[in-house]
């Protein structure tokens, strides 16, 4: 039966135990267990506030949760040691029942045989091969081959067959001393490697051992792939650079331009492992501990299909590593983990409403349904998506587009509503699966158009919905048109809910549910995510990743981010524009970019720290105005995932460019051309202001012929 | 100074020339009847004939200036001057070269020339022996291979150790015929390698329960003292087989780590390293480690349910490893190897047994195996195969590996540790072949005065050019038969043969082990027959028959043999007998009167023998006995010996009979044997209790009448009724009779004494006449000289030989007088 929503209380028909769904206006009979429903004792799912239910339902999960670490041991000692002792820490972290897996890798990729207890055992495979999946389980073992004696007796005592949950996947309670020592263990990948090198890491051959290890007993129970690297994969399949030094790893310039050995093959390599490992209904998290590049770029299809978190860090010593990492395992008030595996998201809604897609770490379940609409947005063409991993910040662009067919339903009385029910089953981490139902009804307008559509423009949230359009047809279109298409549908916007007199563009007004998306649009066509240059291929793909994954709040803060300035006789910090009008001598700015944290000191603050006022006694204010920025950065990174960067950088310092590539550039070298030096807040870029910007709107949308 | 001038030429004359000295006294001729004659089998242990030189022909008049027979033994101790008289007697002429006669060097140790002076002939290369000749006051000295002069070198009379002049007569190289020299630096290609063993353990399903992984384990952990490593540079590696790999990593002694890990490798197309590291380790640095490794290997493996063994890869694996150092591969498997490169399968068919398409059986199954071992000879890698199987192992294709790389092939045949037998022969075994001082990266080349040639070598060694034969590791416990060409008429009195084994110790040493061996010339078809030695040319014929069997089959083998004595019969009696073959008798001379019995024995022997009863498995590996057993070890195979043992205590009152058989004799310290018996069951008493022994097994045969006292006193149980039929170990009984008999078997097992180094500790049968057959039957294939299903006894063999020579006598008579 069709779970129903709160609209739904006046579909109920409480004496004839009657129910009427709201979606396809068919009949019900109330099941039994309602049989003492009256209008004032109604089941909380009928209750007018929840609009979200969670049924606890009694399927329980096929195994309890696994997770596999694949380690990178081509790092110096150092790094290496941090990320075992992060590792050994998470241990404790996971529900003692947890499968728990260890594959480490450099030249070569190493499965752990935690089930062993005789010594060390590990199955290696060479880093330079691409082994097929059913190749790595005749390998490890886990499928009959021709090594195995037919018709073994099973001896008394022993279990019958030795299955990968006893040899390579453990309860953690069960292996942990095996696996704490594997881990303490860990040494440096001993194949020499020359000055002029890199170290050889085979990264793709180990993620791909891991789903298949995964995928042999495991399919669609609840796993997570952690990968550790600590660079990127220069040896076999998945290769993303050559072992050469000299050979720099590719930047944006060179996919731009397709002069990359190993881009398109990596990038097909790890595309498939994707599939797979979304098809097995697995997650792939990325840890990146490295100052160069380790590849996220090819990669990102596995954590961004299967749900999986990218953390890009430069070293794993780093505390936004080592913090981002515990993170992952937070749990709830019942000592849950905070996740949920192999969920899948079903849309019903009314027939006036068509799904046209979803953006988000997701991939199809290819569900046909007359709700599904004819055009694409995103993930397409079904009604249904599947989440191999899921947690309680993640969140998901689900697009629709209005039925052609038909006007309002004839026998509805009232504002014509449209319904959308989201339904969301998985596995969670309690080991049973739930049901998350969640409703939402919405008025329709009319056929005329009416002016409540507009009153209820959500501006934020569509800014969100298009940035992750704009991100999504980034990722196949060429920059440029994704820009024009950014500028289109704004000046579309504009034309059709602003209101101007008729060729005077200084009549252009917004109403106020409208006036900041412009500025948000503004800032996205700056942003990372849309202006890649100014970054690495893997920084991009990480941004993105986040995009998709953060709800609309964050996200707001990654397409425009917040700017607090802080001075004396102020009572804390005051919000200003993203501006370079902001930067002042005297001012301490606080830049949230959701990525980073960014505290920068005035010019004149800069040089009196530096001095050392604060540690004066007569400079306690002074002293008190530094601190404040840090004490409310970290009020911002409490429940900030990942950890941002934080930087703290002074006006003219080379950290500075942080700051400045956010703003706003009011004052450019190009306005301040008439002679002498350039100010320190002027910008070098030849991006257009914001005012330029608003100026080109108001001309385009009122002379648009849209 | 009294140096080269003061050195007085005296003490030496040239060599004589045979036309200028008029002829010298050789060997005698004895013709005898080995037809009516009975053999004495004490003859199969007469000396060679003596090698008579001619006066002054060493350059010292050192009794040790010549080659004794247990290094190198020619088939002619009487060399003919031309191709034509060689050809004409039938005769092979070959020798048999046995480098080592013991495991150890100190049991037969042999003179050093330890100075790095080593004279050698500019021309021929040969070294400087006691049959050179120094000439121009002592400064340059005339090679006695191809007649060059040389210089003699300059530090030649120098005590570089005690720093003055040395006197030239004490150089160890001038008195001995067996030297070994230490190499300088140019003979080196590269620093001296340490020694190196890989143990590549079968720990398949079968390996496991049988108990060859945990026997091998403890017994190399009990003998990691015994292993050569007086340079401390000893290393060890342990490779893990079934159908993975299995690698170890076993961490320095000291480290933080103290346990070995072990790394799996599935991926057996290329064979590739799981870690550049620690898988080849230093014996001294990671001794207690190593042994903590052993102690564990057994429970690594007690669980396994794998039947798998992917030998093939694991060589590859194995070869990889040690292939930039060299050593040794040591393989210890009990299992066909099924999985991957070098798979095999199973194609024995009984049916095929006794046919003429049993021999393909004896022919290697995969190309894999002989051209494995070529390229491991070539990196200075031996491999040794024990092979355990309860089922069909393939040895043929697997002694290959052996073959060409120096090794052997040792052969358990349904070995099981839980019986003690078993278990202490293989533990005893390998401990002592873990003992032995093996050579490394290690060459043979036979050179000879001008005229002669060697033209075809046989044993375990990979022939790299026409000359040259090499080992990755040189053992010391195998024989080599090299066969001489006459290309040209000699002209002197006396040909040298120098084989010469360039090596390098187990201590790291690069040395040259050269053994001279001078042998007289003749133009008599008499001489050649009369200097003939039976056992060499047996051993040569036993290395062709079993080059035949490969090749041509069993029967081409056993033919051949058959009508190469036919043909020395044959040409003794036309050529030396003057037609004469003796009223109903057979001649030959007396120094040959084994021969026939020999080849019989050969023929007889399991690896040649007509039967469809023999597993190919023991045929294969009866062929690797033959083409490699010592000379002594090879006669004793192929006619083994028969005591009498019931009869050791000889009654108060008997006279005639010696008093201290099974005892040890004052004056040699050695256990004094009993009479062999001939091979003859009219040899056996119907109460008597006898050891026959091959070397390889032995069996203790019980009459069917043999008394209770004899066996209580023997065997410690009431009477014969008692007696379990198998396998055994003598009892520890105290009376005299037991501890004679236990003395005497132990005796015959002395390798010491037979002048031959090997690890066989044979098995000990015991076999009751009237008891369980097969055994019996077992048993009585040893009896040569009888008549067994297919095979003829002595006596019709020699009838045979008889009708064969006079017919085919008539036959070249006819066609001699139609010419
Ligand atoms: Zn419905
Ligand atoms: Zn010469």
């Amino acid at each position: 039966m069709a779970p129903w929503d709160t609209d739904a209380v006046r579909t109920v028909d409480t004496r004839a135990r009657l129910w009427i769904c709201p979606f396809c206006l068919s009949r019900n009979q109330l099941p039994q267990h309602y049989k003492d429903i009256t209008q004032d004792n109604i089941p909380p799912e009928l209750h007018p506030s929840s609009t979200t239910i969670e049924y606890k339902l009694s399927r329980p999960a096929p195994a309890p949760p696994i997770f596999v670490y694949v380690v990178d041991t081509c790092q110096e000692e150092d790094s290496l040691n941090a990320l075992k002792v992060s590792l050994v820490t998470s241990l404790s972290l996971l529900p003692p029942n947890a499968l728990v897996g260890l594959i480490t890798f450099g030249t070569m990729a190493q499965v752990h045989e935690l089930g062993y207890t005789e010594c060390a055992k590990s199955y290696v495979f060479r880093g330079s091969k691409d082994y097929p999946a059913k190749q790595v389980q005749e390998m490890l073992g886990l499928s009959p081959s021709a090594g195995m004696r037919p018709n073994m007796p099973s001896q008394p005592g022993r279990p019958p067959t030795m299955g990968p949950a006893a040899r390579f996947l453990l309860p953690v309670q069960q292996c942990e001393f095996q696996l704490t020592n594997a881990l303490e263990q860990l040494q440096k990948d001993p194949w020499p490697v020359a000055n002029d090198k890199r170290s050889i890491r085979c990264t793709g051959v180990a993620l791909s051992v891991a789903i298949g290890l995964l995928e042999t007993s495991f399919q669609n129970a609840g796993g997570r792939i952690m990968l550790f690297a600590g660079g990127p994969a220069t040896e076999g399949p998945g290769q993303v650079v050559g072992p050469e030094l000299r050979e720099p790893i590719r930047s944006h310039h060179d996919i731009d331009r397709d002069n990359i050995k190993y881009y398109k093959k990596a990038l097909k390599f790890y595309d498939n492992l994707a599939k797979r490992t979304a098809h097995n209904g697995h997650i792939v998290d990325i840890f990146a501990g490295c100052l160069d590049q380790v590849g996220l770029l090819e990669m990102k299809g596995l954590p961004n299909s299967t749900g999986g978190h990218m953390i890009l860090t430069d070293s794993f010593t780093s505390s936004q590593f080592k913090q981002s990492f515990v993170r992952v395992f937070d749990k709830d008030g019942e000592d849950n983990l905070l996740m949920g595996f192999n969920a899948s998201l079903e849309v019903l809604a009314t027939k006036e409403l068509k799904v046209t897609g979803l953006i988000g770490h997701a991939i199809s379940l290819n569900k046909k349904s007359p709700l599904v609409g004819d055009t694409e947005c995103g993930i397409g063409n079904t009604c249904s998506w599947k989440m191999c991993g899921i947690d309680p910040t993640a969140s998901y662009g689900i697009y629709f587009e209005i039925a052609n067919q038909g006007g309002p339903a004839q026998h509805q009385q009232g504002p014509q509503k449209g319904m959308i029910q989201f339904l969301t089953y998985y596995q969670h981490s309690s080991g049973q699966f739930h049901l998350r139902v969640t409703t939402a009804a919405r008025n329709l307008s009319g056929p005329a158009g009416d002016p409540a559509i507009a009153q209820s423009f959500d501006q934020e949230a569509a800014a969100v919905l298009m940035s992750r359009i704009a991100v999504f047809k980034a990722e196949v279109d060429d920059g440029p048109d994704v820009l024009r298409w950014v500028d289109r549908m704004l000046i579309r916007l504009c034309a059709r809910f602003a209101e101007y007199r008729k060729d005077d563009p200084s009549s252009f007004r917004l109403e106020k549910n409208f006036t900041l998306y412009p500025q948000f649009m503004f800032h996205l066509r700056r942003s990372h995510f849309l202006q890649v240059f100014n970054s690495s291929p893997d920084e991009t793909a990480f941004y993105r990743h986040v995009l998709n994954h953060e709800y609309v709040g964050d996200s707001l803060v990654m397409i425009q981010p917040t700017l607090d300035s802080y001075t004396f006789d102020q009572e804390g910090s005051v919000p200003v524009l993203l501006d370079s009008a902001s930067i002042q001598p005297t001012h301490i700015l606080l830049l949230d970019t959701f990525f980073q944290i960014l505290i920068f000191h005035g010019e004149t603050m800069a040089q009196w720290r530096k001095a050392g006022y604060q540690e004066q006694e007569d400079y306690a204010n002074f002293k008190t105005l530094l601190e404040q920025p840090k004490e409310d950065a970290r009020d911002l990174v409490q429940d900030r995932f990942p950890l941002p960067r934080f930087i703290i950088c002074d006006a003219g310092g080379s950290q500075a460019r942080f700051l400045l590539s956010k703003l706003n550039p009011s004052t450019t070298h190009t306005t301040n051309a008439y002679g002498g030096a350039p100010s320190a807040q002027t910008i070098f870029t030849d991006d257009v202001s914001l005012q330029s910007f608003m100026d080109h709107l108001m001309k385009l949308a009122i002379y648009s012929t849209l | 100074t009294h140096g080269m001038g003061a050195m007085t030429m005296t003490n030496q004359a040239p060599p004589g020339h045979p036309q200028m000295q008029g002829r010298m006294a050789m060997n005698q001729l004895y013709p005898t009847d080995i037809l009516n004659t009975p053999l004495n089998v004490s003859e199969l242990d007469l000396p060679p004939p003596p090698i008579i030189l001619p006066p002054n022909s060493s350059v010292t008049p050192s009794p040790d200036a010549n080659c004794p027979s247990k290094y190198v033994r020619s088939t002619l101790n009487c060399v003919p001057t031309t191709y034509n008289l060689l050809k004409k007697s039938r005769l092979p002429f070959a020798l048999v070269i046995q480098p080592y006669s013991s495991l150890h060097d100190h049991e037969d140790p042999v003179p050093v020339v330890p100075d790095q002076v080593i004279a050698r002939c500019r021309r021929c290369r040969s070294y400087i022996n006691p049959f050179a000749t120094f000439l121009d006051q002592g400064h340059r000295w005339r090679c006695n291979m191809c007649n060059l002069t040389n210089e003699v070198p300059q530090a030649f009379d120098w005590d570089a150790a005690a720093q003055k002049q040395q006197d030239r007569w004490s150089r160890p190289e001038l008195n001995h015929s067996v030297v070994e020299f230490v190499a300088p630096q140019e003979y080196m290609v590269r620093p001296p390698q340490p020694l190196v063993y890989l143990f590549l353990f079968d720990v398949s399903y079968a390996a496991v329960t049988n108990g060859l992984l945990a026997t091998a384990a403890r017994c190399i952990l009990e003998s990691l003292d015994r292993i050569p490593n007086a340079d401390r540079r000893t290393r060890l590696g342990f490779l893990a087989v079934d159908s993975s790999l299995h690698y170890f990593s076993i961490p320095q002694d000291g480290s933080e780590n103290t346990e070995a890990s072990m790394m799996v490798v599935s991926d057996l197309d290329e064979p590739f390293l799981p870690t550049p590291q620690d898988l080849l380790v230093t014996l001294t640095e990671c001794r207690q480690n190593i042994e903590a490794f052993l102690a564990k290997l057994q429970d690594m493996f007690g669980a396994t349910q794998n039947g798998g063994s992917c030998m093939g890869a694991a060589l590859r694996a194995g070869h990889k490893l040690i292939s930039p150092v060299g050593g040794k591969l040591t393989v210890l498997s009990a299992s066909l190897p099924n999985v991957g490169v070098g798979k095999l399968d199973m194609r024995e068919d009984k049916k095929l047994l006794g046919t003429t398409k049993e021999s393909s059986l004896l022919q290697t199954q995969s190309s894999f195996y002989k051209s494995f071992a070529v390229e491991c000879s070539k990196n200075q890698v031996s491999i040794d195969m024990f092979l355990f199987s309860s089922s069909y192992q393939d040895v043929a294709s697997l002694s290959n590996l052996p073959r060409y790389t120096g090794g052997q092939t040792y052969f358990y045949p349904g070995w099981n540790a839980a019986r003690g037998e078993d278990a202490i022969k293989f533990a005893r075994e390998f401990s002592d072949y873990l003992s032995a001082e093996i050579g490394l990266e290690a060459v043979l080349r036979v050179r000879a005065t001008t005229g002669l040639r060697m033209s075809t070598f046989y044993g375990n060694f990979f022939n790299r050019s026409s000359d040259l034969c090499a080992f990755p590791a040189f053992p010391r416990d195998q024989g080599y038969v090299v066969e001489v060409a006459i290309d040209e008429t000699l002209t002197k009195g006396i040909v040298c043969l120098q084989s010469a084994v360039l090596h390098t110790t187990c201590n790291g040493e690069r040395r040259i082990r050269v053994m001279t061996l001078a042998l007289p010339t003749t133009q008599n078809m008499a001489d050649v027959y009369a200097s003939a030695d039976q056992a060499a040319v047996a051993t040569t014929f036993s290395h062709k028959a079993v080059e035949r069997a490969l090749g041509s089959g069993l029967e081409a083998a056993r033919d051949a043999l058959q009508t190469k004595l036919v043909e020395l019969l044959q040409t003794y009696r036309k050529e030396l007998a003057g037609g004469n073959m003796g009223a109903a008798g057979l001649q030959f001379p007396a120094n040959l009167r084994c021969l026939p019995v020999l080849f019989l024995g050969l023929r007889k022997n399991i690896a040649l023998r007509q039967s469809a009863q023999i597993p190919s498995d023991m045929r294969s590996a009866a062929l690797c006995q033959l083409s490699t057993l010592p000379l002594p070890l090879l006669i004793q195979y192929v006619y083994p010996r028969l005591y009498s043992l019931h009869d050791v205590v000889p009654p108060d009152d008997d006279e005639r009979n010696p008093q201290n058989l099974g005892l040890v004799d004052e004056e040699t310290g050695e256990t004094v044997m009993p009479q062999a018996l001939n091979l003859s069951s009219q040899s056996l008493l119907p109460y008597g209790l006898y050891l026959i022994d091959d070397g390889q097994t032995q069996f203790l045969w019980v009459g069917r009448e043999a008394v209770d006292p004899l066996i209580r006193d023997v065997f410690d149980v009431p009477d014969r009724n008692h007696l379990k039929v198998g396998k055994m170990t003598l009892p520890v009984v105290d009376t005299d009779i037991n501890e004679r008999v236990r003395a005497i078997v132990e005796k015959s097992r002395d390798h010491r004494s037979k002048g031959v180094g090997s690890i066989v500790v044979p098995h000990l049968y015991l076999v009751r006449e009237d008891g369980e057959p097969g055994m019996r039957l077992w048993a009585q294939s040893m009896f040569v000289e009888d008549r067994a299903d297919q095979g003829l006894s002595l006596q019709q063999w020699l009838g045979t030989m008889r009708e064969k020579v006079r017919l085919d006598l008539v036959t070249y008579d006819t066609k001699d007088r139609f010419s």
